[in-house]
């Protein structure tokens, strides 16, 4: 009796997993066959279960007649350069308040928190105001600068557990050997805590690459529009071209999917140690 | 206290090194913020020469709270945030229990499961469009198939429907990152608990609730705290999905107060509804301090 | 404040159009073509202005580019830049209204939809044109138009090209069947139910339901033709009328008697299309684009089986019904620095030589009344043939609250539709909230 139970646990956990696992890819199976279909069978019903004819006609239009290759790369420029900047800034502050002996550490610690999930619409209309004056509406700045700023927080608070987990000694050590404080942070801390920095640089990057509100407020002009809003702005007035949207949203979820596969260890043992430990 | 001159030098690099993150986040989000409320409580015309601000005090929350459209969406966005969450944390937490047991598969499992996460949440508002459509969707028809529905539903239809079904959309993106976070903090709780639980006669079931319960609450009150946050800045997926409709019955208070200012033109008014959400939200952050506290307490030591 | 920047804007006009030496004839009253004293102006011109031409997709890419190219020959110190607006009304509309709040200069000019002069006049966001072109400037548009793109009597839009709604049929089902092209929305009804019962196609009659600024249109339609209004002579809303009951009752009618499916309050342009492009709808109302769309090949299965005719009356009435004017207007940026070189651009846009090619090459239908009249243009598809024969209601968009007061309508009606709510309720409750949006401002 007693011996059975992890194994009636074990068979109802892989049916939940199965299960889920199931609804989680179904919905990507169709948004794939979905553009790889003729426009004449997109509007069917009952609609074909898999491509018949498949065929790259939509890519081709995404690229050429909808221009997502600049979407794809204003994305790319703003995400890479906004994580960069995020990882760098959020060495310098997480060490600051995993070592130094700064003060009013755990209100520092809440109030990041408090801000990094702030309502964007919150700071929309001055931010926007302030844009328009310096006249960066529509420049890569108007996204990089703002999403270094909501995305700070998250990152400083996920590498201040991994800095503050290295041996105090070592930095102690390379102090005592005349290293100045940025020496010891890029030389050898940073070293030690990759996957800290990797967890916090793939957070910032997703959130960069997903994020909406901002990008079409300050850059929905056709030449820095990011892919969602680039996606978003696809339809025409009285027109859903799902197989262009389609197609182009498979491309724009490639690099993604493939960096977090790519990095899922450090993903989830990042969400380990940041969000959970303390 | 006495501080060494090192330890001296070391604060002044402390707080050198953690100021221009401080900076940009002050400039960004607070400096804003100030504004914002000043705003709020300013007419603001639009002249062929510029905005004109014109000091009128509380009138424009006057105008906000005398709004039935106001009420509607904060309704909504309230709503809306409470079932997600709380459906959520239920899946995702059934999820991580299957995913913390050694099992075959289980890091593909992990890895597969993160992917609706990174998802651009309009491409999946595209998506679950095209799925729901009540012609040529395909929702419909998988149901129709297998007998749950005899005639088309119309997912987008109601005000009902078109809610459940963006609450659907919604579950199926974030349930993932609820589970990873709460399977981090599965991981955390030492088996040797369990194993003594055993010993002493324990069921899978008491031993859920005597151990696993207590000692997950910290993860799921920040998984929690941080989806009703998120959940108070919901724009995207009805911006997609439904525009707001049928009417606007599913328009959130984020869209209620993007449409105001940048469709109507009505800067005041709108700042108004997006200084009270703000305000929303810190209530709501000082409510679950204790849910942080648990988190933060031990930085300082 | 206002009138000394407006008096400070057309003294720069006025200087500008001196120094650049040419004066085009809108300006003034003289009869004398545009473009005749462009070429000697190029000459004596030291350089070019740029102008900003903000403008949606308008049926294929190449167009506006090649309107622009002709303009520029013909005007070779004007030099247009196109910039593209984003395909969504509101977010062009959210982007401008952004923009040129806070002054900028460009785009210099901009398409914008049909019902904005009242709300982009009441927010200075666009130039009061009647105040700096002649009278004889706006009668060459086709009637209704002028008044539709005004506000408080000042017209703020070029009517750039109209749009309006269509019925179109499947000629092969009525020939088969042997039933009459309807006349009438009784007519419609019942050639659609015997369509269906004879299993010749699924649905009968598809058309925008979903609760949107579409459904407004079409509710407009219906409306008129049962002899109802919005407002009455004195700005009161009169929704809640006996002919208001009649129409919603109609419409309410098609879903139950099974000639619309019930899926129509859902059906925005898209959907409506889609299901008619397949096969499945005997009949469609949609706008001009419905016609190049169900001809075109590899998304459409009905090429060649399709008709088109004005919309429907109820019975009993003579003549056609109503159709709702859509389409789009081009506005000047009231912060623009190049005035005059504005007002040619547009001149010439509306013009017979632009219109003329709008129409050839877009299968668009101008807003010029010559050239709409033009048996040339009016053979190029039937569309532009039968646009005279329309009758054209306009929405009441004349006032800044006008989204406020479409919300209103759509809302209730597709509630009706949707019959969640009796007819009665949902014009009562309509009414009452058009009151109430008429009212107040911003949210």
């Amino acid at each position: 009796m007693r011996r059975r139970t992890p194994q009636i646990r074990k068979v109802v956990g892989y049916i939940v997993l199965v299960g889920m696992l199931l609804i989680i890819i179904a919905p990507f199976y169709w948004m794939v066959a979905t553009s790889l279909k003729g426009n004449l069978s997109i509007g069917n019903f009952p609609p074909s279960l898999y491509p018949h004819h498949p065929t790259f006609y939509h890519y081709a239009r995404a690229f050429t007649t909808y221009g997502f290759g600049v979407y794809f790369r204003n994305s790319v420029i703003v995400s890479v350069i906004a994580t960069v900047v995020v990882i760098v800034l959020a060495a310098l502050a997480s060490y600051a308040i995993a070592r130094l002996p700064i003060r009013g550490k755990a209100p520092i610690m809440v109030f990041l928190l408090a801000i990094s999930t702030f309502p964007q619409v919150a700071v929309i209309s001055p931010l926007f105001l302030i844009m328009q004056g310096l006249g960066w509406l529509n420049s890569y700045q108007a996204l990089i600068i703002p999403y270094v700023a909501f995305n700070l927080p998250f990152a400083i608070w996920v590498m201040r557990t991994y800095f503050a987990g290295i041996p105090k000694e070592l930095d102690e050590a390379a102090r005592v050997d005349g290293a100045g404080v940025l020496t010891t942070v890029f030389r050898v801390i940073m070293p030690l805590a990759t996957p800290g920095i990797f967890t916090g640089g793939i957070f910032t990057f997703v959130a960069c690459w997903t994020e909406f509100f901002f990008a079409l407020v300050f850059n929905s002009s056709q030449n820095f529009r990011t892919i969602p809003v680039g996606i978003a702005l696809f339809s025409g007035q009285f027109t859903i071209p799902y197989g262009t949207i389609f197609a182009g949203s498979t491309v724009a979820v490639l690099p993604i999917v493939l960096l977090v596969l790519l990095f899922q260890k450090w993903v989830v043992s990042g969400l380990t140690a940041g969000a959970v430990k303390g | 206290m006495r501080l060494s001159k090192l330890e001296r030098r070391s604060a002044i690099a402390g707080y050198a090194m953690l100021s221009p993150a401080m900076l940009v986040i002050a400039l960004v989000t607070l400096f804003p913020i100030g504004y914002s409320v000043w705003m709020s409580m300013n007419t603001i015309s639009s002249t062929f020469t510029g905005f004109q601000f014109q000091f009128s005090g509380f009138k424009n929350y006057g105008i906000v709270f005398h709004s039935s459209l106001f009420w509607q969406t904060l309704w909504f966005t309230t709503m809306y945030a409470a079932v997600t969450v709380v459906v959520e944390l239920v899946l995702g937490l059934l999820v991580a229990l299957a995913l913390n047991q050694p099992i075959r598969g289980r890091g593909l499992a992990i890895a597969v499961m993160l992917v609706p996460w990174t998802l651009i949440t309009v491409i999946s508002a595209q998506m679950w469009g095209y799925i729901y459509n009540g012609i040529y969707g395909v929702l419909n028809y998988v149901l129709m198939s297998i007998h749950i529905i005899n005639t088309p539903f119309l997912w987008l239809g109601t005000p009902t429907s078109a809610t459940i079904s963006m609450m659907m959309a919604d579950i199926w993106k974030t349930t993932p990152f609820v589970t990873m976070i709460l399977l981090a903090g599965l991981q955390l709780i030492p088996s040797e608990l369990y194993e003594a639980a055993k010993i002493d006669g324990s069921s899978a079931w008491n031993s859920f609730w005597r151990i696993t319960f207590p000692l997950l609450r910290p993860s799921l009150g920040l998984a929690a705290l941080f989806r009703i946050l998120q959940a108070f800045g919901l724009f995207d997926l009805p911006f997609v999905l439904t525009n707001g409709g049928p009417g606007t019955s599913t328009m959130s208070i984020a869209m209620l107060a993007y449409q105001a200012i940048f469709n109507n033109g009505s800067f005041g008014p709108g700042t108004a509804v997006a200084v009270v959400t703000v305000a929303l939200v810190i209530l709501l952050a000082l409510g679950s301090l204790k849910a942080l506290r648990t988190q933060v307490g031990e930085i300082d030591t | 404040m206002k009138r000394t920047t407006t008096i400070a804007l057309t003294a720069l006009s006025a200087g500008v159009v001196l120094s650049a030496g040419l004066t085009p004839t809108f300006l003034t009253s003289t009869k004398q073509p545009a473009h005749v004293s462009a070429p000697a102006a190029a000459r004596r011109a030291s350089g070019v202005t740029t102008i900003v031409w903000a403008a949606g997709t308008i049926s294929g890419n190449g167009l506006r580019q090649d309107m622009v190219n002709h303009f520029e020959k013909l005007h070779p110190t004007i030099h247009v830049k196109i910039v593209q607006e984003p395909s969504n009304t509101n977010t062009t509309r959210a982007q401008l209204v952004s923009e040129i709040s806070g002054g900028a200069t460009s785009p210099d000019v901009y398409m914008g939809d049909v019902i904005w002069p009242g709300q982009f006049g009441s927010l200075h966001l666009a130039l009061p044109l009647s105040q700096h072109l002649s009278k004889s400037f706006f009668s060459r548009f086709a009637p209704g138009l002028v008044q539709g793109a005004s506000y408080k009597g000042v017209v703020y839009g070029a009517p750039f090209f109209q749009d309006s709604g269509f019925l179109y049929y499947r000629k092969d089902l009525l020939a088969k069947a042997h039933l009459p092209v309807p006349r009438t929305w009784q007519q419609l009804m019942h050639d659609s139910l015997v369509l269906q019962h004879k299993h010749m196609v699924k649905y009968g009659f598809v058309w925008q339901g979903a609760s949107y600024e579409g459904l407004t249109c079409d509710w407009m339609e219906y409306l008129t033709d049962a002899g109802g209004q919005v407002f009455n002579k004195a700005g009161k809303p009169v929704m809640n009328s006996p002919q208001a009951v009649k129409a919603l009752t109609f419409m309410r009618s098609l879903i139950t008697s099974g000639v619309t499916p019930k899926d129509v309050i859902t059906m925005q342009e898209p959907q409506a299309m889609t299901a008619f492009n397949d096969g499945q709808a005997a009949f469609l109302r949609n706008w001009d684009y419905a016609w190049t769309n169900s001809q075109t090949k590899g998304q459409s299965k009905v090429i060649g089986k399709v008709g088109v005719v004005p919309l429907p009356t109820f019975a009993g009435h003579a003549g056609t019904g109503y159709a709702t004017i859509g389409g789009w207007n081009l506005y000047v940026n009231p912060h623009s620095k190049h005035l005059a070189a504005d007002l040619t651009f547009i001149n010439w846009m509306t013009g017979v030589q632009g219109q003329t090619i709008l129409a050839t090459k877009a299968s668009e239908i101008p807003t010029n009344a010559a050239v709409q009249r033009n048996p040339q243009i009016r053979k190029l598809n039937p569309v532009l043939s039968i646009v005279s024969k329309t009758h054209l209601i306009a929405r009441p968009s004349q006032t800044p609250q006008y989204p406020a007061i479409s919300l209103a309508i759509y809302s209730n009606i597709n509630a009706a539709l949707a019959g969640q709510v009796s007819v009665k309720q949902a014009l009562q409750t309509a009414n009452s909230q058009i009151a109430q949006a008429a009212n107040k401002s911003g949210l």
